[in-house]
């Protein structure tokens, strides 16, 4: 009577009921200060940088909701932020500016930073005034992450940094880094010998970024070069050595949210509307089905949030997610193409529709890549289900 | 689970996979009907879960059923159990009682004229084996006489009857009740998506099992990527179906399916929906994982995926149900789809 399955429930999760005055309210709010915004960048979400929308989601108490209240969070259940999120993703709100800092570097530095970091800190994230971006790949480690080479050696005063980082988003623009170095060259197991360090980007000298341009033209990750950095002692997050292990716990933050399916629905809205006189059975069918899956994924990244609020571990549950999630986001733009023969346009030309739908086939490529590719998150899960 | 989900998933399971091992199962397909099993389910009072405590139920919640249900399916309980629970359930919500025996339900090829009830090659499973009939019409639960009328009998892919019933029916009782016309294929469609789900998880532990002892190139088969790969991505499958079936069975427990402006119809659609998509995928990797011997009747993974091809469009499949939310979308707009996941 052992089944694998039930390793992989999904339990529905009823928001309380007073979300949904928040919820209303996020929704006005977004009504309101989007309609300027061309619609190729909110169709970029998550990655479209606009410090200014930020600094307003700040003001209203609305990023670094979960943080404590100390520090100058809300003190808020995962869920409050979990409104907040999805709404904005769903909006298609530039929210490229905050969007790691909320996400995952504020609950890193709350678990394993130091008094000061976080006094010095965590207001700013939740003021929307703080950009974060993560160093974790470099050159020649990507999905085989532990194989990093950046290394930081200890000196006197501090840290040395000397290395590359590559494909870091935001980094030409970023407030801080979280960065995962080297800080062992020579240690026994392959994840050992790793640490996560708080860098100062706009105090640090001799770290510079060099950006990238993607497919789209678009400029938003980079490479980064550290020569001779030095790095105060205090830079350091948590425990020396202990840097897989921290990663690895922010990765599941990383990968456990609504955008890992929600980075194409500013399209299927979109689609839905230009398709309105339609009476095609297939067609209305496959719109239908994508509705289903949409509701699907939803309620299991719901219920994520809810086992992580009940203090779980879901990194099975999260992995399946973020793995169906990418093959339904990943698959909208071609999906669309198929139903419609409108043909996407470059920003500017067209109709909303076309424009959005030419900004997202170019960047889906990169929904099965960021945080971590399918192979890789099919590896986790294989493992989760005990056969690997 | 909570602790009744509990003792029913264990008391049920337990009953069928003592009962329907695969001797079992190639008989009732290929020989008899499991009348010893049906006495079993109705002394053990499986059919009644959903049932007023005045008719002999415990009057549990759809969630609290699920179990059943997806046992119903992780077995491949060759008998009207599903529909047994759900009749009970439509009887509760109506103030009716049932008489003894199997019912049928009826979704289609009915007719009402003048209090004249006549079926027209209405599809109904295990329909030559029924006691009565149930049907929705205006405002009314029928209950009608299964005897006299024609039979063709016919079986689905998964050997389970679904007989062609025509002829007129006497009416044995009729109940006001608030449930719609489409109620019953609504709820046919939430029991077959639970079931398939049940059957997916079985064709995944089958195959998980198979890929782990299975020897090739000198390693077991669960040791190669490309197999992890497709087991991982199964798993995913199998959770989806899962997780939009028991959010249906949720929202049905907290606002019904017909008079709450936010009813369970939308999820109840958007898991069939689901749940017949997911399918064909489910079947072809764990056929694909299971290799030649999958293929053979001796080794049994067919008891489940034969049921889940049948199952894919029985009250309505991806075709029907994907219209269904496909015309919602449309007609509410893109600015509305949002707002009705969320509700
Ligand atoms: C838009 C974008 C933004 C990003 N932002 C950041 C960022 O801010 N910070 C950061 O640190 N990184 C960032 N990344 C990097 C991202 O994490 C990596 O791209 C990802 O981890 C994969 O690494 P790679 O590109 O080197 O591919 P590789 O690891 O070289 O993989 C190439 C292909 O081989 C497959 N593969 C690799 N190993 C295996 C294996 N063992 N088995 C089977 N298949 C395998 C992969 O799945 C992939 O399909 C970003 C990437 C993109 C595209």
């Amino acid at each position: 009577m052992e089944s694998i399955a039930d390793k992989l429930r999904f339990d529905p999760c009823q928001l309380p009921d007073d979300l949904h005055l928040l919820r209303q309210e996020v929704r006005a709010f977004l009504t309101d200060e989007l309609q300027e915004y061309s619609v190729v960048k909110r169709s970029h979400s998550w990655e479209a940088y606009d410090a200014e929308f930020s600094a307003k989601l700040g003001e209203r108490g609305w990023l670094g909701m979960t943080l404590p209240k100390q520090y100058g969070g809300q003190g808020c259940s995962a869920f409050e932020r979990y409104v907040v999120v999805e709404e904005c993703l769903v909006a298609g709100a530039p929210t490229g500016f905050h969007w790691v800092a909320d996400r995952q570097s504020g609950t890193l530095l709350t678990r394993y930073g130091n008094e000061t970091q976080k006094k010095e800190i965590i207001p700013k994230i939740t003021a929307g005034k703080a950009c974060f971006c993560i160093g974790m790949s470099e050159p020649n480690s990507g999905s085989d992450l532990a194989s990093l080479r950046t290394k930081a050696e200890k000196t006197e005063n501090g840290w040395l940094v000397n290395g590359t980082k590559i494909w870091t988003s935001q980094a030409h623009r970023a407030d801080y880094m979280i960065a995962l170095f080297r800080s062992d060259p020579d240690p026994d197991k392959k994840h050992a010998g790793l640490s996560q360090f708080l860098i100062d980007l706009k105090k640090t000298r001799g770290i510079t970024p060099r950006t990238i341009e993607n497919l789209a033209g678009g400029k938003n990750f980079n490479e980064v070069s550290f020569v001779d950095v030095e790095l105060p002692a205090d830079a350091l997050i948590g425990t020396e050595g202990e840097g897989w292990k921290q990663v690895t716990e922010e990765l599941a933050l990383e990968r456990s949210g609504p955008e890992r399916y929600l980075s194409c629905f500013y399209l299927l809205r979109e689609l839905i509307d230009v398709l309105k006189d339609c009476a095609n059975p297939a067609i209305l069918a496959k719109i239908g089905t994508q509705v289903a899956w949409a509701t699907t994924l939803r309620t299991m990244s719901l219920s994520i949030a809810s086992q992580l609020h009940a203090g779980e571990n879901p990194t099975l549950a999260a992995s399946v997610v973020k793995d169906l999630g990418c093959q339904f986001e990943q698959s909208l733009p071609g999906l669309a193409q198929e139903l419609c023969d409108l043909e996407p346009t470059l920003e500017g030309y067209g109709v909303p529709y076309q424009q959005i739908l030419g900004n997202l086939i170019q960047i889906a490529p990169s929904f099965s890549l960021r945080g971590g590719t399918p192979e890789i998150m099919r590896g986790i899960i294989a493992k989760g289900m005990g056969i690997r | 689970m909570n602790e009744l989900q509990n003792m029913l998933h264990e008391s049920v399971s337990r009953l069928f996979e003592d009962e329907l091992d695969w001797d079992a199962l190639t008989r009732y397909e290929k020989v008899e009907w499991p009348e010893s099993l049906w006495d079993k389910v109705i002394e053990q009072g499986i059919d009644k879960v959903l049932a007023s405590e005045s008719s002999g139920g415990i009057e549990a919640s759809w969630s609290d059923a699920y179990p059943v249900l997806r046992a119903c399916g992780r077995y491949t309980v060759p008998l009207p159990v599903s529909e047994a629970i759900l009749g009970q359930w439509v009887a509760r919500q109506s103030g009716a009682e049932l008489p003894e025996g199997i019912p049928g339900l009826l979704t289609q090829g009915f007719s009402i004229q003048e209090s004249k009830f006549s079926l027209n090659k209405s599809i109904v499973p295990w329909g030559s084996r029924c006691s009565y009939y149930m049907a929705i019409h205006d405002s009314e639960l029928f209950i009608l006489e299964a005897q006299k009328q024609e039979v063709e009998t016919q079986n689905n892919l998964g050997r389970d009857p679904r007989d062609r019933i025509s002829g007129e029916a006497r009416i044995l009782d009729r109940f006001p009740t608030n449930l719609d016309n489409d109620s019953l294929l609504y709820l046919g469609a939430l029991v077959r998506s639970i079931q398939i789900g049940g059957a997916s998880a079985a064709a995944l532990d089958l195959a998980v099992t198979y890929a782990s002892d299975r020897e090739q190139f000198g390693r077991s088969l669960a040791k190669f990527q490309a197999i992890q790969h497709h087991l991982a991505d199964l798993a995913g499958l199998v959770a989806s179906v899962d997780a939009i079936a028991i959010a249906a069975c949720a929202r049905l427990d907290l606002s019904g399916i017909t008079d709450d402006q936010r009813n369970a119809r939308f999820e109840i659609a958007a898991a069939k929906c689901r749940a017949s998509e997911a399918v064909e995928k489910i079947t072809r990797l764990s056929h694909q994982i299971h290799g030649a011997i999958g293929f053979t009747y001796e080794y049994g993974l067919h008891f489940l995926t034969r049921r889940m091809w049948a199952w894919r469009t029985e009250y309505g499949g991806v075709a029907y149900w994907g219209q269904e939310l496909g015309k919602l979308a449309v007609e509410s707009g893109g600015n509305e789809i949002w707002p009705i996941i969320t509700a």
